[in-house]
Formats: structure tokens, C-alpha cells, sequence
């Protein structure tokens, strides 16, 4: 198999190792693309007015849009094939406007049957610092 | 409303479908990633796939295939109070475009806990798990879904 060199190498990734990704502003657009994309159609969020009637000010983006950045971060910093697990854990809607800063931070780095793994602490919050996402990941890096 | 408890006496159907090029673009381009694996399939085959490798969590699209083999609609939730509380994924093997995958659902834990605000809060884990042609294990998705006692004013 070629080894892309663009990810990050092994050396590179000691415990305490960041990456960082923002996204954003999020956009309307984006939400109903994602809606296509992924076949997510619940009304909440693009239907202004079904939203506000669930008690929401507007439509919202789905969480698995923040999941998906936050998992760019990783695939992009890791490898795309490189994920054993992934769990994220959602704390607050992002709205149209919102930024998303996604963090990530290897928290520890191990062999697992001669395969080197990493166990990844990570993030997404908007600009104004509320938690927008938490994630954990195992990852066997590619390089 | 609360969870209607005959769901967890039900078998939802297994749902076959083709993983697509187009769809795993389309997909991989709302996110902003570049990663060439996700678009380019010389670039995907360069790197070692057999094609255009799906974006860790794509398999999201085909969690409600249809109605039939979803336990989500069945749940009896309010969908307004519905919420997608926790989202799990496991990876066994490398999802790429052309392969012909086999869903299969299941309700794996359902609780009941007292909401914040007063009223119960339901948690219902729903587990999807893909396999390929030859019956191998591709990777297993698990939703947690929430139904709060109360309409979500903020988060």
C-alpha cells in the first residue's frame, strides 16, 4: 500500500499533540446540502417554521455536520482509514452564522499487537466558546 | 409521549444498497474535506483502495433506508423532542465505492432517567451494522436518540 506523506507521522503524534480546523460561518446552504447529502430531512433543520413552533428560534444544523467536520480534522491529520472508533457526544446546536473550531489532542499514544494506535481527545465549539461536540477516537495512523 | 415498549419486541428487516461515487462526493464535498481519496478514484487507488473511500462517518445516509427497517419512526418519540444525544461509530474495514453492503438494525439499550426540568427523558440506542458481500463485518454505527421531557428551548 502507498503511504501518503501528508499525514501526520508517528513522531508527530506524542501525547499532547494538537490540530485545530474552523469551519465556518455556517450558512443555510450548508445545512440543506448536508440534508441531501447524508438524507437527514428532519424539518428542524431547514423548516423556519416548524423549528419555531419545537421551540427553537430557527432552524439548526444537524449534529452530524459538526461530527463530520470534527471528523475531517481527524481523517485529514491522521489518515482517512486510519479510525478504529469514533464517538462524539452532542452538547449544543450550531446555528446559521456560527462558527465551528474544531480541537483535537492525542492523549495517549500505544502499541496495541504491534500496530501503533492513538486515543484521541477532541472538540467543536463556536466563537463564542460554548461546546458545541465532544469526541473520543482510536486510530491506528497511517504513517 | 413515552418510548411505546412494543418496538423492542420487533425485527426490522435487513436493507441491501450499493455505495456510490456520486454519493460519497457529494458527500465528502459539504464537509470541505480534500483528502483526493474521497474524489479522485486514481488517487483513491494510489493510496491503496479499491476505490473512492467513503468519509469516516458517511454511513449516516443510510441509516433509514425506508421506513420498514428503521426503528426510529417507531419509537412512538415526539419528533419535535427528539434529539440525536450521542453518536458511535466502529471501523473494521474500508468502505469504498462499488461495494454492495447489508444493513441490519437493532434496539441495543433503552433507560429512562428524570428530566432536569421535571418529565421523563427517554434514551434509546439504535445499532446499524454493515457488512459486505461476503458476510464480513464493514463497520457498525450506534445513535443514541433522546426524547426530552420537555421541547429543547435551548440546548
Amino acid at each position: 500500500m502507498t503511504i501518503a506523506t501528508k499525514y501526520a507521522k508517528w513522531e508527530e503524534l506524542a501525547e499532547g499533540a494538537e490540530r485545530e480546523l474552523t469551519v465556518g460561518p455556517i450558512t443555510r446552504t450548508d445545512l440543506v446540502r448536508y440534508a441531501g447529502a447524508s438524507g437527514d430531512f428532519n424539518p428542524n433543520h431547514h423548516d423556519e417554521i416548524y423549528a419555531i413552533r419545537a421551540g427553537f428560534d430557527k432552524p439548526f444544523a444537524h449534529g452530524m455536520l459538526q461530527g463530520g467536520y470534527l471528523a475531517r480534522l481527524l481523517s485529514e491529520w491522521l489518515g482517512p482509514d486510519s479510525f478504529k472508533n469514533l464517538k462524539i457526544r452532542f452538547s449544543a446546536q450550531a446555528w446559521p452564522g456560527d462558527m465551528v473550531i474544531c480541537k483535537a489532542r492525542v492523549v495517549r499514544q500505544y502499541e496495541e499487537a504491534e500496530q501503533p494506535m492513538v486515543e484521541i481527545e477532541a472538540s467543536a465549539e463556536n466563537q463564542r466558546g460554548d461546546v458545541l461536540i465532544k469526541a473520543t477516537a482510536t486510530a491506528a495512523p497511517r504513517s | 409521549m413515552p418510548l411505546d415498549k412494543s418496538v423492542l419486541e420487533r425485527t426490522f428487516p435487513d436493507f441491501e444498497f450499493r455505495v456510490e461515487r456520486g454519493k460519497i462526493r457529494e458527500y465528502a464535498l459539504v464537509l470541505g474535506l480534500t483528502d483526493p481519496v474521497h474524489t479522485d478514484v486514481e488517487a483513491a487507488r494510489a493510496a491503496g483502495f479499491d476505490d473512492l473511500l467513503a468519509p469516516p462517518t458517511f454511513v449516516r445516509q443510510f441509516w433509514h433506508e425506508n421506513t420498514e427497517n428503521d426503528p426510529m419512526p417507531h419509537l412512538g418519540y415526539d419528533p419535535k423532542r427528539r434529539l440525536h444525544g450521542e453518536q458511535e461509530f466502529e471501523y473494521h474495514k474500508p468502505l469504498v465505492a462499488g461495494m454492495n453492503l447489508k444493513g441490519q438494525n437493532a434496539i441495543v439499550s433503552t433507560r429512562e432517567k428524570e428530566g432536569r426540568r421535571g418529565g421523563m427523558m427517554t434514551f434509546v440506542v439504535i445499532e446499524t451494522r454493515f457488512l459486505d458481500e461476503t458476510g464480513e463485518l464493514v463497520q457498525v454505527a450506534r445513535r443514541t436518540l433522546i426524547e426530552t421531557a420537555a421541547p429543547p428551548k435551548e440546548a
